[in-house]
């Protein structure tokens, strides 16, 4: 990352929640609706304390629960306005029924996800869980590694969100508890700047509620007979196409955010020390940070490791992953959360369904930490750097054969 | 057209005192005479009966008349008699069954009642109340121009209510309005529309059943933002108003976000098969609350939802009938001003012919003996006026009355009747309670 000073940005140090706000405001958000929820609470308190300061020149609903905040934002969008909100696990699992139909309606709200472990067991800690359940929603998701990658990425989300080939919800996910409370120096971009970098507000062309151009929006399709069915499916392949589209709109995206900012995120997956790398470590999220810390660690060792980030987890950039892993031999995939059923990490199933498509089989572990708000240490991916080396050498993993690194913490 | 003013007569009121018929002599042939009186007075078995012209909306004594010297006003619906034209055959006498149009031997003309340019002098002097003048159906007259805002031929059941209510209330709300219309028998009947064909002509959209009053928020608050004065109209049954989107509800209401909401409530989820809902009444009959060996209907009172909006202190909140079209324009008007600075919430009751098991050609009558009964009241409430009767029926006819009109109450027994008459009972109680607790400067004004 180099920080290269532009004339009116400044520097703050704040934590991943505030950074979210400063984003939404930066963004010119019109109408805002929450509902507290831990650990994305203070999001919502810095969305009000803005508003009330008059720093964010939005509309802001406290509605009475998370199912209301993304149905008035719905309603809200399709009048024309572009919107935000946040959540997380209990919340979201409440939202869920407006949640699953935002993206049929094809309607670019930004949602920020401060993921939580789901319940039960009881927690209130950090955990990718709500997010993972969600994953087939339709909505585009992107993980943020640091606070810096919260701004802007809640600012590169709108234009992601609008963009006439996508037209898609975009959750921005940071981790609860290391990104939300974890203060850091960070550059917030000159407003200028970003309106130049939006452009026009894209948000109600296709569909609307609007007196002027009359439309029912939603009505009845599906079933079998007159035109039920192909509508149907039309809809939902549309959906589908603009997920793709929206692989290279986030790279464009963010090419452009490098250019006029000065700082470079890789868009969907970025790769760190793959050059000659035998086996690589898959990461997402803030866990990034140690897993670079071991990786450097393990390089000065003299062993050939390195890794690979996901950022866009929705849609899976499959080719990225694939193109970046090519060259290892054995790759152990680090979630922290769990799918149901196959007794792995949901980034791993993706990840392997992925390398289906590459040119030859790669031995692959799934490593499961981070859970309800474990840390995962440098230790820790120590621990998986060296099975990933054994991988390589072995005959492979077993399904199921998961590593749980919290289990004795 | 087709408006009709009229006289009501209520006969167990009706001591037979004359003061009606000298009223009208004096008003008509300034005599005292009562044969010159166009209202007549007639013992009957056990009291009296009115003779009078009805004002018919199809009048057989204007069929018969051969002169044209009878025609009906399209306005005021009275029936005008015009001297210069009649050749006093007296084919119209014939055509009446009411006694409405008569001849007046002192006179030597047929004499009919004319409600005395709307003030009818027989109504102001009967001391008995039992004389009504009604002018039910002027508002027709002034909502006929109003643009129907659904097209022809949605596809309720036959004699719906519901499809009624929403075409009369969108008549008023007019164009500029975005409508919500949640899971249930108004997008069911193709409002929302079918494979890209709508039934509506204002923009419309199927909220989710839980989320109408929070979508709703989001489309007002951004047209308040923009400058543009766009009304939220939601048209809701009682289910996904009473029940599973009631937080939704509660919380815009708690909010005071500007809307208004109409419950079109025909007590139960009707268009997916008559299932129970918060709504249902004690004893009726649904597919999950069905009658058997043991089952007998549904075991709990309905929740009253328009006085919980009530204590969300709406800007405003009222009950209505269809039996009832001036009172329910009324309400509708005071609806739609206060929700352009408030919550607005209107209980519109919908007997539903398919559900509640009546003829379709009963619908209104069912919605009328309803409000009869008192098991419907009508009244409103605003923060500053309080609660009002609109409509009070000190006279109740006994239940029995309205449960007998529906099959879904077939079943009852005279303990669950009881029960409905006790809950009823209750119920006027307190809400004439809340009513004669209106504050002072309500009652002043």
């Amino acid at each position: 990352m180099s920080a290269v000073l532009k004339p009116k940005s400044k520097f703050i140090v704040c934590d991943g929640n505030e950074a979210a706000a400063w984003a939404v405001a930066a963004a010119r958000v019109e109408l805002v609706a929450v509902y507290p929820i831990t650990p994305q609470s203070s999001l919502v308190e810095y969305l009000a304390k803005f508003v009330a300061d008059g720093r964010l020149a939005a509309d802001l609903i406290d509605a009475e629960g998370e199912h209301s905040v993304l149905s008035v934002l719905q309603g809200a969008c399709l009048a024309g306005a572009r919107t935000y909100t946040a959540s997380c696990g209990p919340g979201l699992a409440f939202m869920f029924e407006p949640y699953v139909r935002t993206p049929g309606l094809r309607l670019p709200i930004v949602m920020g996800i401060v993921t939580r472990d789901l319940l039960t067991p009881q927690s209130v800690w950090g955990g990718h869980q709500d997010a993972m359940s969600v994953r087939e929603a339709g909505w585009i998701q992107v993980y943020c590694e640091s606070v810096q990658e919260v701004l802007d990425t809640t600012i590169m989300a709108y234009k992601i969100a609008e963009h006439r080939e996508v037209m898609l919800p975009v959750n921005v996910c940071h981790d609860g508890n290391y990104l939300s409370f974890g203060a850091a120096r960070a550059e917030l971009p000159d407003q200028a700047e970003v309106d130049a970098f939006l452009g026009e507000k894209n948000v109600n062309w296709h569909a609307a509620l609007d007196p002027q151009r009359p439309m029912a929006v939603d009505p009845l399709t599906g079933g079998a007979g007159g035109t039920g069915p192909s509508t149907f499916v039309r809809y939902r392949k549309g959906e589908c196409s603009a997920m793709q589209n929206a692989l290279s709109v986030i790279t464009d995206v963010h090419e452009e955010w490098g250019r006029r900012f000065g700082r470079t995120h890789a868009p969907l997956v970025e790769s760190y020390r793959m050059d000659g790398a035998e086996y690589a470590i898959i990461t997402i999220g803030s866990m990034t940070g140690a897993a670079k810390d071991a990786v450097d660690a393990a390089r000065q060792r003299g062993e050939n490791a390195g890794l690979v980030k996901v950022k866009t987890y929705r849609p899976f950039p499959v080719r990225a992953v694939v193109d970046a892993l090519a060259g290892v031999r054995a790759l152990g995939v680090v979630d922290r959360s769990v799918s149901f059923g196959w007794d792995c990490g949901p980034l791993f199933q993706d990840v392997i369904g992925a390398l289906h498509y590459a040119p030859r089989r790669i031995p692959a572990m799934s490593f499961i930490g981070g859970l309800a708000g474990a840390d995962i240490t440098i230790g820790h991916f120590d621990h998986v750097i060296r099975r990933t080396a054994e991988l390589a050498e072995g005959p492979g993993a077993a399904p199921g054969e998961t590593v749980w690194l919290n289990e004795k913490d | 057209m087709g408006a009709f003013e009229t006289i009501s007569f209520r006969p167990e009121h009706c001591d037979g005192c004359n003061d009606c018929m000298i009223a009208c002599a004096r008003a008509k042939e300034q005599s005292d005479d009562v044969l010159h009186s166009r209202i007549q007075i007639v013992p009957a078995e056990g009291g009296f009966e009115l003779a009078m012209c009805r004002q018919c909306g199809d009048p057989e004594c204007v069929h018969n008349c051969p002169a044209a010297a009878l025609s009906k006003d399209g306005e005021s619906g009275v029936i005008d008699w015009d001297a210069s034209k009649c050749v006093n055959c007296l084919l119209c006498t014939l055509g009446c069954t009411y006694g409405g149009i008569v001849y007046d031997a002192p006179a030597a003309r047929v004499i009919k009642c004319d409600l005395c340019d709307g003030h009818p002098a027989c109504v102001k002097a009967c001391t008995h109340g039992a004389l009504k003048f009604l002018t039910t159906a002027r508002i027709y007259n002034e909502v006929g121009n109003l643009e129907d805002l659904f097209v022809p031929g949605l596809a309720g059941c036959q004699g719906c209510n519901t499809e009624l209510i929403m075409r009369h209330a969108m008549r008023r709300i007019g164009p500029d309005a975005v409508v919500a219309t949640p899971p249930g028998c108004i997008p069911g009947m193709g409002s929302v529309g079918y494979n890209g064909l709508t039934g509506t002509k204002v923009p419309v959209f199927h909220p989710l059943l839980t989320n109408t009053a929070s979508m709703l928020t989001g489309v007002r608050r951004y047209y308040k933002r923009i400058g543009r004065n766009v009304k939220a109209v939601a048209l809701a049954g009682d289910g996904g108003t009473a029940d599973v989107g009631f937080q939704s509800l509660s919380g815009a209401a708690e909010r005071g976000e500007e809307m208004l909401f109409i419950c079109v409530d025909n007590e139960g989820y009707m268009n997916t098969g008559m299932q129970r809902s918060g709504c249902t009444p004690y004893g009726a009959w649904t597919s999950t609350t069905p009658v058997g060996e043991r089952g007998r209907g549904k075991t709990q009172d309905a929740k009253n939802l328009p006085l919980l909006m009530v204590m969300h202190h709406c800007a405003y909140v009222a009950t209505a009938s269809t039996a009832f079209m001036e009172d329910l324009y009324d309400k509708l008007d005071r609806a739609i001003a206060a929700s352009e600075h408030g919550f607005a919430y209107l209980h519109i009751y919908s007997p539903c012919t398919t559900g509640w098991r009546f003829p379709s050609d009963q619908n209104i009558e069912v919605a009328r003996k309803a409000v009869q009964t008192n098991f419907v009241l009508l009244w409103e409430f605003d923060p500053q006026g309080g609660l009002r009767l609109t409509h009070p029926v000190d006279d109740p006819f006994p239940l029995a009355e309205y449960v007998k009109e529906l099959g879904k109450y077939r079943h009852l027994s005279e303990e669950q009747i009881a029960h409905i008459e006790a809950s009823v009972a209750r119920n006027v109680s307190f809400v004439q309670g809340l009513a004669a607790g209106r504050p002072p400067t309500a009652a002043a004004a």
